[in-house]
């Protein structure tokens, strides 16, 4: 992946995910942990490489047929992308966007069945009460909550967590990750997760990528990061980087 | 590094000769020459323009036949100011370097250099001009401009001699971090540059500000009158009494006086006591010999106003008593007066002056009924003046917003960017639009048939029409797009993209012979003569057509690689340069084009406006919208919502607060615009406010101007109101 100005974010970066699993992307800020997980579903255009979903080639799918493909890949932000002046039963209704025709949005309009899933899901991430606030009157970790319920409108079959708890306190992080894994768990919804510390990645994945300028340097279950030594780690992390919160 | 060569430049200001001399003949050469290029130039073209400048109203002023005639005098002015300047550079020099040594001094010696050079100028300024210039040459000249433009032209001069000096002495410039020189500061030559703009403007505006306290009495007496009009803004009914006491003259024995009026009890009455006598006389030796004193009382008339005692004579024409003139009275609280009067001299011609006359004595009263008041004709002509202007303004806003909405989002570039098309796609796109537009003007000629033509439902086909040509034209767009893709798409990956490709060029061939022909018409017509270009204007109208096609073809082989257009880009260029060239235009050029077109009033005034309206909302709403928050519509993306989807959920709750605002905004300046807009025939107050100006009623302008001012100070505080609450 090339950004127009030349950059080069990603470089032969292959990894595959298989159904239900839960994958950690670590690395440092830069090291392309965001850019990895647009280009899944395209958000970013890769200049070169193949995207396959579920057997299928979506590298190149035209702006229609990709619609259908996002609609069942959720996505997670670290500003959490709400619309902050939009009540929280609107933002997390955007996330049935995918399903619903086109020309209802001049009439703002969503089916019964709809605001009834959106208050499941509300009630799946336990803020059932705030639907009809502003999103912006949220605290931060109810704010990502409601991005995970949008995402949960999708009926996912994966989401992709941009470093969902980089702006949350490490308490709420725990409370983030908790619903992560709850919907891996009991919904088989495949996860693919950026994250800084490590020991939120030794907690929650079961497989990690490790990625430095763009590479892949690193490749393991959880044990395998349990058992990393200090070297491997500064390899990862540059030369700078002290374990944080670890065993 | 840096800083050591900076504290040797201060120790050691010494430049560089070579580069000062070349600057001294040529500005800006020694610092072009020391290899600061653009500082050379820049300050080259900034003496030479303000030198032309500053000639040219000076000879402008002075009216002179020859302008080289002018440049000469000019130039003899500059040079003495210049010696003035050295004169005075030099004395500071030896004070700093024998007496003041003190570095402080550099500075503090310079500002007195300067305050000195001024003084001079203001105190013996004539006397230095007579010294290089004839009396004749004055006396044609505008002494102000010239002396002070010309010291400012000077010191401009012996700055950037100065500056060549320091610039070209480049082993003591300070570096920059990246290794560059760093050239000194040029606040000196723009401050210069600014007074001797200062100085130009002071004249060609003709400030004159003794004339300005001289004349003031010129405007004071009418300013009362613009200041406070409601005198003139209410109207009042008149109730008019009249009651006569007939009075015969002389006193005879054969006729009867006449008798005294009695005392009536509801209306007004007059008496007067005795009711004969001798009118006043003049004789032929001079002086006025009084008439009989008569006692009059009257009663029931409106207290505290006053009352009119006038004559008629005994055929009944009223007449202003010689000498006396005209008698008013004020009434008391009681509705009563007495007073004391003698007969006047009647005019009347000798031969029928004869025997008793018998004359009236009349009491007028025009009571005003002070609470009776009404609106006067002007003031109810402003209130509906004004009443237009707010609508005129209303309406401008309202098809504004209805036009400018969903133009900003074409106008948004963080929206439009993204749009990447292919060349198969964008040939069924123009043709489909096309067919699509055309399609729905037949619709509308058809419905505009079956109804009775335009005349006859204006509203119902205007509607029908913008709905068919809108309509079919987007569907055009989509079908055409699809379908074009379809098709091309049969000739193979790259059969496809070369195929589009030249269909796109034959479709720019037909705006490009058009340009030819507008070159031809435009520009060739100029240079030759209309019916010489006439001949061959086809000929330059498919040289445009084959350069607008080959154009095309060159910027999509270019494109090749990526078969992507950035459809998006192009849409947004142009819609943002038509926006800027139709928001550079104010609003009263376009009322006066509207006027001719649609005729004076309001309706010329609402077109106007709405077009300069539709252009900066479009403009202030696209902003909005490309400061929204990306996230929520990186989100939606995500989620895989369309375009029309994004736009409903993620963009327009984001800039409903600064649309609204902005909106709002723009209500108020068309209101205020719209007051203007009646001066070059848009309707509105304006209209009537311009009439009264020539009409010379002041009365009626002061109550325009009030009224104007009262509905803009309310709109004002209402629209920051509403927009505080929004933001």
């Amino acid at each position: 992946m090339v950004y127009p100005d030349g950059t080069v974010a990603l470089r032969d970066v292959s990894f595959e995910v298989k159904d239900g699993e839960f994958l950690g992307v670590i690395g440092l800020s830069g090291s392309g942990k965001s850019t990895l997980l647009r280009c899944i579903n395209r958000l970013l255009e890769p200049t070169s490489g193949r995207i396959i979903w579920n057997g299928k080639d979506i590298t190149h799918l035209p702006q229609g047929e990709l619609r259908t493909v996002r609609r069942e890949i959720g996505m997670v932000f670290q500003q959490f992308n709400l619309v902050k002046r939009s009540s929280v039963l609107t933002n997390v209704l955007s996330g049935r966007l995918g399903y619903t025709p086109p020309s209802w949005a001049l009439a703002n309009r969503f089916s019964r069945q709809d605001r009834q899933m959106a208050v499941r899901a509300l009630e799946r991430v336990g803020i059932p009460e705030k639907a009809h606030n502003r999103a912006d009157e949220l605290s931060g970790g109810q704010q990502q909550r409601v991005g995970i319920a949008r995402a949960l409108m999708q009926e996912p079959k994966m989401i992709l967590a941009d470093e969902p708890v980089a702006s949350l306190d490490p308490v709420l992080a725990h409370s983030i990750l908790g619903y992560l894994e709850k919907l891996n768990t009991e919904d088989n919804i495949t996860v693919l997760c950026s994250l800084h510390y490590l020991d939120l990645v030794q907690r929650y994945c079961e497989r990690v990528i490790g990625l430095r300028d763009g590479k892949v340097v690193f490749e393991g279950s959880k044990d395998d990061i349990a058992k990393m030594s200090d070297e491997r780690f500064r390899e990862i992390y540059g030369e700078d980087a002290v374990r944080m919160g670890g065993q | 590094m840096a800083e050591t060569k900076n504290t040797q430049l201060t120790e050691n200001p010494r430049g560089s000769l070579l580069h000062a001399v070349l600057s001294l003949i040529v500005p800006g050469l020694g610092q072009f020459v020391a290899g600061a290029r653009s500082r050379g130039i820049s300050l080259l073209l900034t003496v030479l323009t303000l030198f032309g400048l500053s000639m040219w109203t000076v000879a402008q002023r002075a009216r002179f036949p020859e302008y080289a005639m002018a440049t000469s005098v000019y130039f003899r002015i500059v040079l003495a100011c210049a010696a003035l300047l050295l004169f005075l550079l030099a004395i500071r020099h030896l004070l700093t370097r024998f007496v003041l040594k003190d570095p402080l001094a550099e500075t503090f010696t310079m500002y007195g250099v300067v305050i000195v050079f001024f003084v001079l100028m203001v105190w013996v300024g004539d006397d230095i001009l007579a010294t290089v210039v004839s009396a004749e040459q004055l006396s044609q000249i505008h002494a102000g401009t010239a002396l002070y433009s010309g010291g400012a032209l000077a010191a401009l001069w012996l700055w950037q001699v100065g500056d060549a000096a320091r610039v070209g002495n480049t082993k003591q410039l300070p570096l920059n971090r990246d290794g560059s020189k760093r050239f000194p500061t040029m606040a000196g030559a723009i401050v210069i540059a600014c007074l001797l703009v200062f100085a130009l403007g002071y004249n060609l505006t003709g400030v004159d500000m003794p004339k300005a306290i001289r004349e003031y009495q010129d405007v004071g007496i009418l300013l009362p009158r613009i200041l406070w009009p409601w005198r003139a803004a209410f109207a009042y009914d008149q109730e008019v009494f009249e009651v006569v006491q007939r009075i015969q003259a002389p006193c005879t024995d054969e006729a009867a006086a006449p008798p005294s009026n009695p005392v009536l009890d509801d209306d007004p009455w007059v008496s007067a006591t005795p009711t004969c006598g001798e009118l006043s006389s003049r004789p032929v030796t001079g002086g006025l010999i009084l008439g009989t004193e008569l006692t009059i009382t009257g009663g029931n008339f409106v207290p505290g106003q006053e009352v009119l005692i006038r004559w008629a004579n005994p055929i009944g024409n009223p007449f202003t008593p010689r000498g006396m003139g005209e008698t008013t009275i004020i009434i008391d609280e009681n509705g009563e007066f007495e007073t004391k009067l003698n007969i006047p001299d009647a005019v009347i011609s000798p031969e029928t002056a004869t025997g008793a006359q018998v004359h009236s004595l009349i009491i007028r009263q025009e009571s005003v009924q002070v609470f009776g008041g009404r609106l006067s004709n002007e003031m109810q002509l402003a209130l509906i003046g004004l009443l237009e202007t707010i609508m005129i303004g209303l309406m401008a806003t309202f098809f504004g917003i209805v036009a400018a909405f969903p133009l900003s989002f074409l106008a948004a570039k963080n929206l439009m960017a993204p749009i990447m098309s292919a060349p198969e796609r964008i040939v069924g796109n123009v043709l489909g639009l096309l067919a699509g537009g055309w399609a729905g003007l037949q619709v509308t000629d058809f419905v505009s048939d079956r109804l009775g033509g335009l005349d006859q439902a204006p509203v119902q086909i205007f509607l029908v029409g913008m709905i068919a040509v809108l309509g079919l034209g987007y569907l055009g767009l989509q079908l055409g797009g699809r379908l074009s893709e379809a098709l091309l798409s049969r000739l193979g990956k790259d059969g496809g993209y070369w195929a589009a490709a030249g269909l796109l060029a034959a479709l720019a061939g037909f705006p490009g012979y058009q340009m030819g022909l507008g070159f031809s018409r435009g520009v060739r017509a100029i240079v030759l003569g209309a019916e010489v270009a006439a001949i061959n204007e086809e000929f330059y109208g498919w040289i445009g057509a084959v350069l607008a096609a080959a154009i095309t073809l060159l910027y999509l082989y270019r494109k090749r690689s990526t078969r992507r257009v950035p459809i998006g880009l192009m849409l947004y260029a142009v819609i943002r340069t038509i926006l800027n060239v139709v928001r550079s235009v104010e609003a009263l050029i376009y009322a006066i084009i509207a006027a001719i077109w649609v005729g004076l009033g309001p309706f010329a005034g609402t077109l106007a406006l709405t077009l300069h309206t539709i252009a900066s909302l479009a403009k202030l709403y696209s902003e909005a919208i490309e400061s929204i928050d990306p996230g929520p519509l990186e989100a939606l993306d995500a989620v895989g919502a369309n375009r029309l989807q994004s736009i409903v959920y993620a963009v327009v709750p984001q800039i409903l607060p600064p649309v609204i605002s902005f909106t709002v905004y723009r209500w108020d300046i068309n209101v205020r615009m719209s007051t203007l807009l009646g001066f070059v025939g848009g309707g509105g107050i304006g209209f009537i406010l311009l009439q009264w100006i020539r009409l010379y009623q002041y009365e009626a302008v002061g109550i325009a101007v009030w009224l104007i001012a009262i509905t803009v100070a309310l709109l004002d505080y209402v629209s920051s109101e509403i927009r505080e609450r929004f933001v």
